[in-house]
């Protein structure tokens, strides 16, 4: 039974037609949840760095950009705050660090208004497992909180610093740690403006 | 036909990691946990049950001449369903995954089985074939994530095991780990299969 | 019928050398180097050598009875694979990190290929690396050598490859006074794994393989000659930042490595030609390592590496075959 180029066309069209109709009903169901979860995402890396906060803090953001790309564009750094009670309590953002020992680390710091680091938190690597990994452990990222610009030295102990690093691996530490001080450096040139300016809810 | 004999085939005889050495890119790649293992797994028998059920209820429908196509869609959409309702409800899951979901797709396993027996077969044992293979596949990822988690990070289900002692082999669970803990478990295999060959007047006995 | 004519296939002219005539050779020569880790690490070195030795042995023979095969550990190179596996951990490694090198040397290295003569990769090598892998912190804890009788405290150092590389990454320039123990580095008083310290004890085991003509000199001059020009170059454009050649040759892993590790007849080339281009790209790759890696030492690498175009170079070098006509481009 031979068919002609029409027949097969319309075979094809119609199981196209009815697997885009399969999807499209699928796509609007699971719309809102994943939407959800993104949200749920960040929303739970900002409470693990931020201290007790009554709003949510990333729908009162402020970006400012840190840097130009390779095109001269802006690259903005997105700022989450904070607030109990209508005070700010506590900025976030999140940093990058491209000196991992594989690939960028990246981390959301948190903040009190006046500049005291209140935790951090790795979102994302691709350190070594068992070794390099464990920058993500809470042995290693409490030791971050309560510190400022000022008052700590921002290099692992190897290098003369204050920061534990973990053994066998100094590589990625020393990357998390260099990441997060000029995070907060950034952060106290630009305080004025990124605790004052009017919150967009982007 | 035997619908016990075609849902076993896919567990041991003709089964797809151990035996037929079909989908290894996502068995060699995911297997670092058992739950990865068996996550994938599940996800690829989801994609397989669905894509042999409509297979075979087209198969008269779809020309020879497009089936590939047709297949290769059909395999998709199903795939692309996956990876929705996981991201939407089994976020940590989706995240550990990643890549691998909609690779999916290219699994020859998927393909292989919608040509070999689903545009074949009726319903009933498409749906045998799916289900049988589907779950060899799976035991045989769950088990290499298992072997895998163990010697590499001396957990299973992320539970610890060994106590505080111990020094996991951290290779197992790179990737040199997947390939060598898939070695032995093919060789033990064959090495089982040889041996059950040698008892005479067992080869009538079913697997 | 009573003359019979023999007819066989090529090789007619054997040589009277046995596997086990040459592994005994490869032992004899091993041995200052074992005693000068026994004089430095003491009673724990020579543990590890047991351990090591016996792990391999006893693996080789499991693996051959399993597979059908003949056991052959009275040939000795399950013995010489556990003798340099052991030269090449840290002094005062863990029993059980041992055990799991020797395993790992013989039954992934060497048996799952066929056996010996059949390995693509160095099983030595490949375990090193297999454990450098899996046990970072163990394989990198080095400790500075206490002579036998000295009474010193063991004490954990790094070594002058790692010493090199962690200035570099902090300051980009060499540490002070890294090339001032020369003498040290060369009779084996700085801190390394087992038998890769003293460059001496290498070189007169070197010597006895070479009078013995177990191995050519192609392999071995032509990995450290590499080493020393590739190195020297960068040497000169910069003594500050990138150190002398003679401290390449000294340090680490090189001597041991390209005496015995890119040496093994198994997985190098066959011919003189490819043996030379085998050293070199071995040299090559660890000047590479050593000063723009990851690693402080890239030796195992750069052997493991070639091992791999092997059958490349092999291919590509192909000696004239006689009695055919040459053929038309």
């Amino acid at each position: 039974m031979k068919k002609t180029i029409t027949q097969l066309a319309l075979v094809l069209t119609l199981i196209t037609a009815g697997a885009g109709l399969v999807l499209s009903l699928v796509e609007a169901v699971t719309r809102e949840p994943i939407a959800e979860q993104r949200r749920l995402e960040t929303l739970r890396a900002l409470q693990a760095v931020l201290p007790e906060v009554d709003n949510s803090p990333d729908a009162d953001t402020v970006s400012l950009p840190v840097g130009k790309d390779r095109k001269g564009q802006d690259v903005l750094r997105t700022f989450y705050r904070g607030r109990s009670n209508g005070a700010l309590a506590g900025v976030a953002f999140k940093v990058t660090s491209p000196e991992g020992y594989s690939g960028n680390i990246d981390i959301m710091v948190g903040v009190t208004p006046g500049g005291t680091v209140t935790g951090i938190e790795i979102l994302s690597h691709s350190e070594t497992p068992g070794l390099g990994d464990k920058i993500e452990q809470e042995e290693f990222t409490r030791q971050f909180k309560g510190k400022t610009l000022e008052s700590a030295d921002w290099r692992v102990k190897k290098d003369g610093g204050e920061f534990d690093q973990i053994t066998g691996a100094t590589i990625s530490p020393r990357a998390v740690v260099s990441a997060v001080s000029k995070g907060l450096a950034f952060y106290q040139k630009n305080r004025k403006e990124i605790t004052a300016a009017e919150g967009s809810s982007e | 036909m035997n619908l016990a004999r075609e849902f076993n085939k896919g567990i041991w005889r003709e089964n797809a990691v151990f035996r037929l050495m079909l989908g290894l890119c996502p068995t060699l790649a995911v297997t670092t946990s058992a739950i990865n293992g068996l996550g994938m797994g599940l996800a690829t028998t989801f994609v397989l049950l669905c894509s042999n059920i409509v297979v075979s209820l087209l198969r008269k429908l779809i020309p020879g001449q497009v089936r590939i196509p047709a297949f290769i869609v059909i395999i998709a959409s199903f795939v692309t369903v996956v990876q929705l309702v996981m991201e939407g409800y089994m976020y940590d899951l989706y995240k550990a995954l990643g890549i691998f979901i909609p690779l999916i797709v290219v699994n020859c396993l998927i393909l292989g089985r919608a040509e070999a027996f689903a545009s074949r077969n009726s319903f009933v044992p498409s749906v045998v074939d799916g289900a049988g293979m589907g779950f060899g596949f799976t035991l045989a990822l769950f088990i290499l994530g298992a072997v895998r988690e163990i010697f590499g990070s001396g957990t299973l289900f992320g539970l610890g095991l060994f106590g505080a002692g111990f020094t996991p082999f951290l290779l197992m669970i790179l990737p040199p780990g997947a390939f060598i803990a898939l070695g032995i478990l093919v060789g033990g295999m064959n090495r089982l299969e040889a041996l059950r060959k040698q008892r005479p007047g067992d080869r009538t006995i079913g697997v | 019928m009573e003359a019979q004519l023999y007819l066989s296939s090529s090789p007619h002219i054997r040589s009277e050398d046995t596997t086990a005539k040459i592994m005994r050779a490869v032992i004899y020569s091993l041995l200052p180097a074992c005693a000068v880790s026994v004089y430095f690490f003491g009673i724990p070195a020579l543990l590890l050598l047991l351990i090591c030795v016996l792990g391999c042995m006893a693996t080789e023979a499991v693996c051959q009875r399993l597979m059908g095969r003949e056991v052959t550990i009275a040939d000795g190179s399950a013995a010489v694979t556990g003798i340099l596996l052991a030269l090449n951990l840290p002094p005062y490694s863990a029993w059980w990190l041992a055990i799991i090198g020797a395993v790992f040397a013989i039954s992934i290295g060497k048996q799952v290929y066929g056996g010996l003569g059949h390995n693509p990769f160095n099983p030595v090598l490949t375990a090193r690396v297999a454990l450098l892998i899996s046990f970072p912190v163990q394989m990198t804890t080095w400790y500075a050598p206490v002579p036998l009788g000295s009474g010193a405290d063991v004490v954990t150092a790094a070594t002058p490859l790692g010493e090199m590389k962690t200035a570099v990454m902090l300051t980009g320039n060499l540490p002070e006074g890294l090339n001032a123990d020369m003498l040290g580095y060369f009779t084996g008083y700085m801190s390394g794994s087992l038998g890769e310290v003293s460059a001496l004890a290498l070189l007169l085991g070197g010597a006895y393989l070479l009078w013995k003509k177990v191995i050519t000199w192609h392999v071995p001059v032509s990995y450290l000659v590499i080493t020393v020009l590739f190195s020297g170059i960068f040497w000169l454009i910069n003594p500050a930042r990138y150190p002398s050649p003679l401290f390449h040759l000294l340090t680490g892993g090189l001597m041991l490595g390209a005496l015995y590790m890119a040496t093994d007849m198994v997985t190098s080339p066959i011919t003189t030609r490819g043996m030379l281009i085998f050293g070199a790209g071995c040299g090559i790759v660890t000047v590479l390592i050593r000063l723009f890696g990851g690693y402080p030492e890239g030796v195992s690498f750069a052997i493991l590496l070639m091992n791999a175009v092997t059958p490349l170079i092999d291919r590509f070098i192909r000696p004239k075959t006689f009695g055919r006509m040459p053929q038309e481009a």
